[in-house]
């Protein structure tokens, strides 16, 4: 990358911190890490979505697509407790997520597994049709206004160093580190998780060795739209609450997952991260306007390079 | 038994409709509006009913116009202009209303702007929609009768205003542009463009940003390292919150200077304190010390609709629009015709917006609100004050007593 193309005339304006000012460190310094510390919030998000896509995909080979409107209901349900009825933060999230578990399993129920029993890939339109209905739905029950969900954590920035960060971003970032940390070792370590690697790598095998795959593949699409629940509890007071919030953050959530390796849940949280980055040092450097072409070009040249995605191993078929 | 029952079906039915028809004689004077009831811009839209609603309920209590009551006729288009153009169709041909109030929409109004002008024929008079050609129109441009007005903000006049109030005004020359690639940041920034190279300007920088964005650190510190005085941006609530809460975590006091997406009490709800020195242009405000006239409006809609109003703009826009034509009525009569030619010769009219001392429209000038009638805000403390100016610089009112000037670098308060 060009050292600061962009900025004509950069001016030597030390960073705006006010009182207790830490050590300085150089203008242009200052700009890279900020900008990418920002831009590492926004990862965390796309991960932590992109994890759900991962998480179907091994099970079942299908993904829930509309998992962006799933963010969204999962925002959404984060005002009506939080700011409409007061329920405390710590409160709302375990019932969001149990309410999301449920809702994720009966989605799957109805639009998934027939069409997977048939073998037929129309579960591409029926998650999406879900997905639609959700938009509307909400938009009935909560009109399409955005409406604005205060942080948890107040609106004082973090200092680190010169550079500062929302309490809000701090805590995503922290939460996805946890999750993936966590994910990491319920597959490998716990009997249900090495289940679930089972049946990723086989189905028939799984079940012929006494797996319940069905009741895997329920709990994968149920845990996938939890972690979209989790997803728009967290985003919901950086984006406010409305119908549309989720749309675009699960679409390149999908990218993200792509260009990871859709059987690759270490490489999400990487690839999060560092599409997040990637992202606010175009805006930063080149141009906020070509930021997604930049970006969905890179998912395209990553798929065409290794299309099992960067972090995925090529199938090995045995005979 | 049976036959009772059919009778007194059918007395309640003959009832119910000269209850009806009693509703409305043919004396009374219809006032149509179609715009967003419900949905999104439904804050516009009601407040724009209820501004009408007030003046027309005062107007009838003292005998309405001429004796005859006036008589409001709304429908919801909600938002969208396929539906407002079938209801100005309705409200003119079948309820047959003299005026009409202007939709929320800009879109809707330039889509019933033509029709308006060459079959309904019947005069409108906009407060919330901004687009410039809804009233610099194709019937304007060939010396036809233009049946719209406006008495709200508009297009080119408001980004002459924005630019101009920070590079006159506030003497920066390195102005920075931040808008939204949304429909109306687009417009936005081209027009702010076009001002800036009017003053031989370029931006120093010219960022965008889109909807579903979660952070502006980026282009922020872009526009902090391109030395800008200050940034002039179109967006609505939902995006400038993002960036109000950006500039605060970066600690970063560039002035920032909006057009009227924020101009009302949402964005003080969304962002808080972090809004705390933005800056919104607007045609009123009803915070700071208030005319006797404004605070008894204030109060009745408090008092009637229980909540405190969310787009003043439309509601004090509404309400002088109805007692503009209540003015012409009692002159010129209730011919829409002779309406529209009146609204072109109403020499001064004291109105809640402004206190018109020259002419409200021309006939080459259809929005009653000019680039001198414009002010610019200051959000403070949940407050959106006008910032005035004297000898000794930009000021605002914080209450009846107590002035203070800003800080023409940031707009911090002195």
């Amino acid at each position: 990358m060009t050292r600061a193309t962009a900025p004509a005339g950069p001016r030597e304006r030390a960073p705006a911190v006010t009182s207790s000012s830490p050590a300085a460190i150089p203008l242009r310094m200052y700009f890279f890490l900020q900008i990418a510390l920002s831009g590492l919030a926004t990862g965390a998000i796309y991960g932590l979505i992109a994890v759900g896509y991962s998480l179907t995909f091994m099970t079942t080979k299908a993904l829930n697509f509309a998992l962006g409107m799933w963010v969204m209901l999962g925002g959404m349900l984060t005002f009506s407790l939080t700011v409409q009825y007061g329920v405390p933060p710590l409160v709302a999230l375990p019932l969001i997520l149990i309410l999301m578990l449920a809702l994720g399993a009966v989605a799957e129920r109805f639009s998934v597994a027939p069409f997977l029993r048939a073998g037929s890939d129309v579960w591409v339109m029926s998650t999406l049709a879900v997905g639609l209905l959700m938009i509307d739905f909400a938009e009935i029950i909560w009109g399409r206004s955005p409406t604005p969900v205060p942080s948890f954590f107040g609106n004082a920035p973090v200092r680190i160093g010169a550079l500062s960060i929302l309490p809000q971003q701090l805590f995503i970032i922290a939460i996805a580190c946890v999750v993936f940390f966590a994910l990491d070792l319920f597959y490998r370590r716990t009997l249900t998780g090495k289940a679930f690697r089972a049946v990723a790598h086989s189905g028939e095998v799984s079940a012929l060795m006494g797996i319940n795959t069905r009741r895997v593949q329920v709990a994968s699409y149920a845990a996938a739209a939890a972690f979209a629940g989790l997803a728009g509890f967290m985003v919901v007071p950086l984006t406010l609450a409305e119908p549309q919030m989720g749309t675009v953050l699960g679409l390149k959530a999908f990218a993200i997952a792509i260009i990871a390796g859709l059987a690759a849940p270490r490489g999400i949280l990487v690839c999060g991260l560092a599409y997040g980055a990637l992202e606010a040092l175009i805006s930063g450097y080149l141009y906020t306007g070509i930021r997604d072409i930049l970006g969905f070009s890179l998912m395209i040249l990553a798929l065409s390079l290794k299309p099992e995605g960067l972090f995925g191993r090529p199938v090995e078929e045995r005979a | 038994m049976i036959l009772k029952q059919t009778g007194t079906g059918l007395a309640a039915a003959v009832a119910a409709f000269l209850a009806t028809f009693g509703a409305a004689s043919a004396q009374d004077v219809k006032i149509g509006y179609s715009g967003a009831l419900s949905g999104p811009a439904s804050f516009t839209g009601l407040d724009i009913k209820r501004g009408a609603e007030m003046a027309i309920d005062e107007i009838n209590a003292k005998g309405g116009v001429k004796g005859r009551k006036l008589v409001l006729v709304s429908r919801d288009d909600e938002h969208n202009p396929v539906r407002t153009v079938a209801q100005y169709r309705e409200l003119v041909e079948r309820e047959r209303v003299v005026a009409m109030l202007g939709a929320t929409n800009s879109a809707s109004m330039l889509a019933v702007t033509p029709i308006v002008n060459e079959t309904l024929k019947v005069p409108v008079i906009c407060p919330a929609t901004d687009a410039t050609a809804i009233t610099e129109n194709d019937a304007a441009k060939a010396g036809q009768d233009n049946y719209l007005f406006r008495i709200g903000m508009y297009g080119t006049g408001q980004a002459n205003f924005i630019t101009d109030t920070m590079v006159k005004r506030f003497g920066h020359t390195k102005v920075a542009l931040l808008n939204w690639t949304g429909g109306w940041g687009v417009t936005g920034r081209t027009e702010l463009q076009r001002r800036l190279k009017e003053h031989g300007l370029t931006p120093v920088a010219d960022e965008t940003f889109d909807s579903n964005d979660t952070d502006m650190t980026p282009q922020i510190i872009k526009i902090r390292n391109a030395g800008a005085q200050s940034i002039l941006n179109y967006a609505l609530v939902r995006e400038n919150t993002l960036v109000a809460q950006t500039k605060q975590k970066l600690g970063d006091d560039t002035p920032y200077a909006s057009a009227w997406g924020i101009a009302g009490p949402a964005f003080w709800k969304a962002a808080g304190q972090a809004a705390e020195g933005i800056l919104s242009s607007t045609t009123i405000t009803i915070d700071g010390p208030q005319s006797p006239e404004r605070l008894a409006l204030i109060e009745t809609y408090r008092k009637r609709y229980n909540q405190e109003m969310d787009a003043p703009t439309s509601v004090f826009g509404a309400y002088d629009s109805v007692y503009l034509y209540k003015l012409v009525m009692e002159r010129d009569g209730v011919d829409p015709k002779a309406i529209r030619a009146g609204l072109e010769s109403v020499p001064a009219f004291k109105g809640l917006i402004k206190d018109f001392q020259r002419p409200v429209f021309t006939k080459e000038r259809h929005n009653a609100i000019t680039e001198d009638d414009m002010i610019m805000t200051r959000w403070t403390n949940g407050k959106m004050l006008e910032i005035k100016y004297d000898d000794k610089g930009p000021y605002v009112d914080i209450d009846d007593k107590t002035k203070k000037y800003l800080d023409k670098k940031n707009l911090a308060l002195m």
